[in-house]
């Protein structure tokens, strides 16, 4: 496995996003650009320059024409993806955490901070896609069609489930809630991860049943997206950053280490700067892939399975395509299983 | 331009024995669907190579989503476009095996690098020693061979002698046991408060006016000769890491250094008269 290592950014990684086909994908960073990237050769299609700002998420919609990013100059854009051009700009009170697009793409929702007497709010936001050319993506809705304001605990991080069915929120005191689309009502919440340590991140799978929320308490938890249910939990021995469900083998990944401030007085073998692959069933640790010389701060995979990129702490974004021994690790069980 | 033009004269025609030029490249296929492909160069000594290349061209054939194939002609565009080396590179590879218990295995793998680097390490110091003089050669070669009896067996007799005089007169001379100060001739000595610093100043000889080049080892070669040498400590400068001009020696036998004393004073070494004495006892 030879990882390409993308240095288009000069600060941080914040977020990378594949688009549905994996076959590009977004990097966003503290600089104020966005970059994308061919993932099967790591060639740059493009940057997205018009960002004030540090740019915290990104989101790609499902038929890879809009691009989305929050940033912290309290902006979400809309980009043309295929010529860079910015079509749409709302502003917003505070900085935007997180973007995420439905799975149909027809809605858009922002998470924003809680900052200046503001409460940290999801706004969800009506995406149209023009004439289906790819003319007139500029015709957008002037105003969120929902606000849900987030009165106990501000959202970190938030998603779609299956079939738009939830917003999947998860908060700055490790709770994680469910709220109703339409009407904005929150429907459930459960202290999934230790009371006041952050979630970080939450992934969905594949089909949106089921989600992972990575923690600043060591560890990542599956979620089931209906009725809030821990699945399973994968304990790390480092604050997790990034977690992600891979298709086509039941694995999870997680990423963290120690906080960017610690960073300096330890050395990288002890700052646990490896990607840590566990398990999805049997929640057994199987592999570590290290390389960044950072904490890792974001992790996706390729939508088919087959690679996955990591982006640091460090500035670089390695891809990382997978090779033979990591498809055909089988537990026994799921062997005898597969010659019955 | 004609070829007048580009010809200054007719007797140019004779470039074609020109050393200097190069035979045009021959492609020549093959009947299993190979290219060969005969070049020449020159190299770096300015001689005329060959270079035969045998290019064998498979067709990857790889289906995509039609999307997947339009994006793929998408121009570029921002800030730079187009492929840029300095933005994309392949990271070295590594070996990604995913296992129930690869924290064991890891841990496993680690002590292997580990326990070879160690053995490499000891391999890395491993010299011929001779056992009369301790130099790098071996005993057999050795140019005191008739003179000089092998050091461990001189010293280990001088200690037995000793063990009978001493240990017999503490009454104890069925036993076994001797004590820590007493082994090994009483020269080498147990272990004592003072750790290695506080040596037996009876075999300890005193150097000075000793070259200001100096090196212990040299000093080492020299005085070890005449017997074992247990320690040799030149003084330095703490800051130029210079020799001070003295040294000291110590010998596992005091019959050694008295032999070495007697010879080695006024010993001319690096233009300098050397002084030995025996060394006093610093109180």
């Amino acid at each position: 496995m030879r990882p390409i290592l993308l240095s288009g950014h000069e600060r941080s990684l914040n977020q990378i996003r594949y688009n549905k086909d994996g076959d590009l994908l977004f990097s966003v960073s503290k600089d104020k650009n966005v970059c994308a990237w061919w993932t099967a050769n790591g060639e740059r299609l493009g940057t997205y320059a018009g960002h004030q700002g540090a740019i915290w998420t990104v989101d790609v919609s499902p038929n890879t024409v809009i691009l989305a990013t929050g940033s912290a100059d309290n902006t979400v854009r809309l980009w043309n993806i295929k010529t860079g051009d910015c079509i749409k700009v709302w502003e917003f009170p505070t900085a935007v955490k997180r973007v995420a697009f439905s799975p149909d793409g027809s809605k858009l929702l922002a998470v924003t901070e809680k900052r200046m007497g503001f409460l940290g709010s999801i706004a969800v936001l009506d995406i149209a896609y023009g004439d289906g050319e790819g003319n007139n993506l500029d015709v957008q809705a002037e105003e969120p069609s929902l606000r849900i304001t987030c009165a106990e605990s501000k959202a970190t991080v938030a998603g779609w489930s299956y079939m738009a069915k939830y917003i999947i929120a998860a908060h700055e005191d490790g709770s994680v809630s469910q709220y109703d689309p339409k009407t904005g009502d929150q429907l459930e919440n459960i202290q999934a991860h230790e009371f006041d340590h952050q979630i970080n991140d939450i992934q969905f799978s594949a089909d949106r049943t089921h989600f992972i929320t990575a923690s600043k308490d060591k560890t990542a938890k599956l979620i089931s997206a209906r009725n809030l249910a821990i699945l399973k939990t994968y304990p790390a021995d480092t604050p997790l950053n990034s977690a992600s469900i891979t298709n086509k083998k039941d694995y999870v990944i997680l990423g963290g280490g120690q906080a960017a401030m610690d960073v300096t007085t330890t050395s990288a073998r002890q700052g646990k700067f490896e990607a840590r692959f566990y398990h999805k069933v049997f929640e057994d640790e199987i592999g570590r892939v290290r390389g960044h010389f950072g904490p890792l701060n974001t992790i996706d995979v390729h939508p088919a399975g087959t690679s996955y990129a990591s982006g640091g702490e460090d500035g670089y974004v390695r891809i990382h395509h997978f090779d033979k021994p990591y498809f055909d690790f089988m537990y026994e069980v799921e062997r005898e299983q597969l010659r019955k | 331009m004609s070829r007048l033009g580009n010809r200054a004269d007719w007797a140019d025609d004779e470039e074609f024995d020109d050393p200097s030029a190069l035979p045009a490249q021959e492609v020549i296929t093959n009947k299993d669907g190979t290219k060969t492909v005969i070049s020449y160069r020159f190299n770096d000594d300015n001689k005329k190579v060959k270079v035969t290349r045998r290019i064998k061209t498979t067709t990857v054939r790889e289906h995509v989503n039609p999307q997947v194939a339009e994006r793929r002609s998408w121009p570029k565009f921002g800030t730079p476009p187009g492929p840029t080396f300095d933005t994309t590179s392949v990271g070295e590879n590594m070996v990604f095996r995913p296992s129930i218990n690869w924290k064991a295995q890891a841990k496993e793998a680690e002590k292997d690098g580990g326990e070879k680097g160690s053995m490499k390490d000891q391999l890395k110091d491993k010299k011929v020693k001779c056992r009369i003089c301790s130099g790098e050669h071996f005993t057999a070669r050795c140019p005191f061979k008739d003179t000089m009896a092998p050091v461990e067996e001189a010293s280990g007799g001088a200690g037995v002698d000793a063990d009978d005089k001493e240990a017999g007169g503490l009454g104890a001379g069925k036993s076994s046991y001797v004590p820590p100060h007493m082994r090994n001739g009483g020269a080498a000595g147990g272990e004592k408060m003072g750790g290695r610093f506080e040596k037996d100043d009876l075999a300890t000889l005193r150097v000075t006016n000793v070259s200001e080049l100096a090196e212990e080892q040299e000093l080492r070669d020299l005085f070890e000769r005449f017997g074992r040498v247990t320690r040799v400590f030149l003084a330095r400068d703490r800051e130029t890491q210079r020799a001070k001009g003295f040294a000291f020696i110590s010998y596992a036998d005091r019959g050694d250094a008295a032999g070495a004393c007697e010879k080695l004073d006024g010993f001319g070494y690096r233009h300098l008269i050397l002084h030995v004495e025996f060394a006093k006892r610093s109180t």
